[in-house]
């Protein structure tokens, strides 16, 4: 059982965490001042530490370095005692287990930090294996350069062994890489402490990595919190080629990160690679779309390049297509790189969230991305026809492409650009036979399609097939025939939030729900890990879940995924909203 | 708090899984030798209990080692330098003598004072050489002053020793002892006998007039540099008391062996230089002769610093072995003791290696 960690935040597989020593730690953090080492079994026999509430202690240990073969790990294999003081057990992927650690250390990180897959493979493999409320530390290989991708794995701990070292060796860390000090013309990325080249010693070189390598963790940890480390690594990792092949390793194991990466955000996404088409949000996104949404109106679908402004529907270029399309047509928007915005999502995480890199020129990889969702989303959704209100190479190619593969013919209205007043005018004209759709008919599909993306596919139907909505878009509220509120949309993430009626409805109705079983108490603000007694593995940071336990009935916003849940022992599993007591 | 110790080490079970492993990495090597040339021999310098001598070093090849056979020592490549079926017929290794001498006719103007002869097993285990062939080497070499015989300690035998004390010869016994520790020995070396084995074997050695000559092994694989330094420093004082000579040696990485293994993976580093000299300088008080030989010093696979003063260090080194002088090493420095000192204060098993 994990006792002297807490995870606080999560942010993919990274995570914002505290050692609860005496004088509690932040992590990610530099664990060398805080680590005592009671010794190898290699060299001798030794007793159990009476450990120290004021360090992690590393229990006696047998360690295996890179290349260890198994045979030899398995018979050497310690079997660490649970101990009532902070602690951290030493293991491989191989050997990891649960030993009821606070941490464990990877003895063999040496022979995996810098080489991709490798690194990737034995992270998720230890994660497999170890309780995800323990922290993992991996020793003697941080540099200011590549903590930000070992954070990003899944890292919590690391130290500035290696940092000292190369300082010593002549060699000047910083966030972009690695000088040979003897070849420097000035000191790139100095700090006010570090003393001029001239008297620039190695001990104020070694004095100098630990400041970086201290400094990159505050950027780290900083970054965790607004919920925007990938935005970083995306750019950050481009400096060294194993952590840009990292994070892209790391991308095709979509289940790693997918379980530890929230629904909803309420920070911006930056969109200035092609990497950030592989990211989850971006691929969920999409796949929610194409897998679970469907179009309930009638008319034409119209087709609108995105905007920079968001939500889509207050830009100006928006409020033209909307003057012109005066409710006589469906509108999806086009971009790189969520792929196809139907106008119910525009506010869903993260729709309105990403902000790209706007040039005009499309990469394949973007057209390629789009078009693939299009022609998904085209493929589930039948329109009586489709009219492409798009200019420019990009988007006209897209849409080309798709139109040779789906049967609904595609009108194209755009003669220049599409805000020019022809086309404006085109765009109006080609719908002059159409028929307007009602408020009614807007704000009901809206919150189906909010439910569908939300819960699963047909959830919408099963959820809200009689009610009504008061308030105004975007706060709209959903009402039963009797008039009590079932659930809100929630205007910065775009999703459904439930009232206490809502959920028992949700619960009984044929939608799929996420539960979380708790034990005989009645929450109140929070639900802990430890009083979770079981919860849907599907559940991830942001979800809706409706919570259940003989004393209690309740509905609340997850804050870990549900195997994070059944398997923590500290920390808030779920925020509760609204709960009844039994 | 359950249990007072988190000790689970079972001997046999780790010395098996040992085996296995290096077993396995043995046979991959494919290569086959003529059991009519030796391993190896040359022509060098010794210190010995009277005095400095020429040496004529010889590794026989006697079909190897009969504990490599079955798996052996962690770090030991020599094994894979035997023959196809595993043993040498007597006149097959006397002409790997002959060998011998006329390479040192060709190479050295005098016959060596000193011979010293290795099997990278044990000359003295009488399925390497026969009686007969040990009586014969004995005679060849009896008109020299000293002979060195390399032997695990199962197999000294004050009998055995007689065909050379006999004969005149100061004999001393070559014993891979590698660290007095026998945990390390055991479990890091994979090495099976006791401490207390050598020490008989240098009391059985003393019975029949003759000496030990002590090997150690610096930086075992699993240990961290600090480690392997401290286990060196003790080990030499240990064994200084039951072995007139000891030889410390850093490790270096031979193919095919477990030690290669690790190292290709990014878990082994052979020992710095600067270890080497800080354990001669601290035990040179002692009462033996102590000396070191790194081999492929300067390497990525022997014991080396940092490319610039590897040389430097390694002639300090060799120095030390003739004069015993501990000044020797106030000769030499570098910017890479810096270095060194970091690796030993932040290096540990966990955490290693923090150097190429």
């Amino acid at each position: 059982m994990t006792e002297y960690f807490e995870v606080l935040g999560r942010d993919g597989a990274a995570r914002v965490g505290e050692v609860r020593l005496a004088d509690p730690v932040t992590t990610p953090a530099l664990a060398d001042e805080f680590v005592v080492d009671a010794g190898s079994l290699w060299t001798r026999e030794r007793d159990l530490p009476e450990g120290d509430e004021d360090v992690l202690t590393v229990l006696p240990h047998r360690a295996f370095p890179a290349g260890t073969e198994e045979p030899v790990q398995e018979s050497f294999a310690v079997d660490y005692p649970e101990v009532a003081f902070p602690n951290a057990a030493v293991v491989t992927a191989e050997t990891a287990a649960d030993y009821g650690a606070d941490a464990y250390v990877l003895s063999n990180a040496s022979g995996f930090v810098g080489h991709a897959e490798a690194f990737r493979d034995e992270i998720i493999a230890a994660r497999g294996s170890l309780p995800a409320d323990s922290a993992l530390y991996l020793a003697g290989v941080a540099t200011p350069a590549n903590v930000a991708t070992l954070v990003y794995a899944g890292v919590d701990l690391v130290d500035a062994k290696l940092a000292k070292v190369k300082g010593r060796q002549g060699r000047y860390l910083t966030a972009e890489g690695e000088y040979r000090l003897d070849e420097l013309d000035e000191l790139p990325g100095a700090f006010p402490s570090d003393p001029p080249l001239s008297e620039f010693t190695r001990e104020d070189c070694a004095a100098h990595n630990v400041a970086a390598l201290r400094a990159e963790l505050a950027t780290i940890r900083t970054r965790i919190r607004r919920g925007r480390l990938r935005d970083y690594v995306e750019g950050q990792a481009r400096h060294e080629q194993w952590h840009t092949a990292a994070f892209r390793r790391f991308d095709q194991q979509y289940g790693y990160l997918e379980e530890r990466t929230p629904v909803i955000r309420d920070t911006e996404l930056t969109a200035a690679s092609e990497d950030t088409l592989r990211r989850v949000e971006i691929q969920r996104f999409a796949d929610r779309v194409t897998t679970r949404y469907r179009n309930r109106f009638s008319n034409p679908l119209i087709l609108v390049p995105c905007s920079a402004a968001k939500p889509y529907s207050e830009s100006q270029s928006h409020r033209q297509f909307q003057d012109a399309i005066q409710f006589r047509g469906h509108v999806a928007s086009m971009t790189s790189p969520i792929g196809v915005v139907p106008q119910e999502l525009e506010l869903t995480y993260p729709a309105q969230h990403y902000d790209a890199v706007v040039t005009g020129h499309w990469t394949d990889g973007e057209k390629s991305f789009v078009a693939d969702v299009l022609q998904r989303y085209l493929e589930r959704n039948d329109y009586p026809r489709v009219v492409a209100h798009v200019g420019g190479e990009g988007y006209r190619d897209i849409c080309e492409r798709v139109s040779e593969t789906v049967d609904v013919p595609f009108e194209y209205t755009v003669a220049d650009h599409p805000t020019t007043t022809d086309s404006l005018s085109n765009l109006m004209s080609t719908l002059s036979d159409e028929l307007k759709y009602s408020k009614r008919e807007r704000q009901h599909n809206t919150v189906r399609a909010i439910a569908d993306y939300q819960f699963g596919e047909g959830a919408g139907d099963a959820l809200f097939e009689d009610v009504h909505m008061t308030s105004r878009y975007p706060k709209l509220q959903v009402r039963d025939v009797d008039g009590d509120q079932l659930a809100v949309m929630v205007p910065q993430y775009g999703v459904l939030a439930f009232t206490l009626e809502g959920a028992r409805h949700w619960a009984e109705s044929d939608a799929p729900t996420k539960r979380v079983d708790i034990d005989g108490f009645v929450p109140h603000g929070s639900v802990l890990a430890p009083g979770v007694v079981d919860a849907d593995e599907e559940i991830r940071v942001g979800d809706e879940v409706v919570i259940e336990g003989p004393k209690a009935f309740a509905v609340g916003r997850a804050e870990m995924s549900g195997p994070e849940m059944a398997d923590s022992t500290r920390g808030i599993a779920v925020e509760v909203r609204h709960v009844e007591e039994r | 708090m359950s249990k007072p110790t988190p000790e689970v080490y079972e001997r046999g079970k780790g010395m098996d899984a040992h085996n296995e492993v290096m077993r396995s990495i043995r046979s991959r090597k494919q290569k086959q030798y003529d059991p009519h040339e030796p391993t190896r021999v040359w022509i060098d310098e010794d210190n010995t209990p009277d005095g400095v001598y020429q040496s004529l070093t010889i590794i026989l090849n006697t079909g190897g080692c009969r504990w490599a056979r079955a798996g052996g020592c962690t770090m030991c490549g020599y094994v894979a330098e035997s023959v196809e079926g595993g043993s040498v017929s007597h006149d097959a290794l006397m002409d790997q003598i002959d060998a011998c001498l006329a390479h040192e006719r060709e190479n050295a103007d005098e016959a060596s004072g000193l011979v010293k002869i290795y099997t990278s097993g044990s000359f003295l285990d009488e399925r390497e050489a026969s009686a007969e062939t040990r009586r014969a080497i004995a005679e060849t070499f009896a008109d020299r002053e000293r002979i060195v015989v390399e032997s695990l300690p199962d197999f000294v035998d004050r009998e055995k020793l007689a065909d050379f004390t006999d004969r005149g010869l100061e004999t001393d016994v070559a014993v891979g002892l590698e660290t007095a520790t026998d945990r390390v020995r055991h479990d890091c070396v994979n090495k099976y006998f006791d401490f207390e084995e050598f020490v008989a074997a240098s009391e059985e050695a003393d019975a029949a007039g003759a000496g030990v000559k002590a090997y150690l092994l610096m930086k075992p694989p699993f240990l961290s540099e600090r480690e392997a330094l401290e286990d060196m420093k003790a080990s030499v004082r240990k064994c200084a008391e039951h072995a007139h000579t000891v030889s410390m040696n850093p490790c270096n990485v031979q193919r095919y062996t477990m030690v290669d293994e690790l190292y290709f993976r990014g878990g082994y580093r052979p020992p710095w230089l600067w270890s080497v000299a800080e354990v001669l300088c601290d035990t040179a008080d002692v009462d033996a002769i102590v000396v070191s030989d790194p081999v492929g010093h300067g390497s990525d696979r022997g014991p080396h610093n940092c490319g610039d003063c590897d040389d430097r260090v390694q002639r300090a080194i060799k120095d030390f072995d003739l004069r015993q002088d501990p000044t020797v090493f106030e000769q030499v420095s570098c910017d890479c003791e810096g270095a060194w000192e970091a690796v030993l204060e932040e290096e540990t098993s966990y955490a290693l290696p923090l150097t190429r």
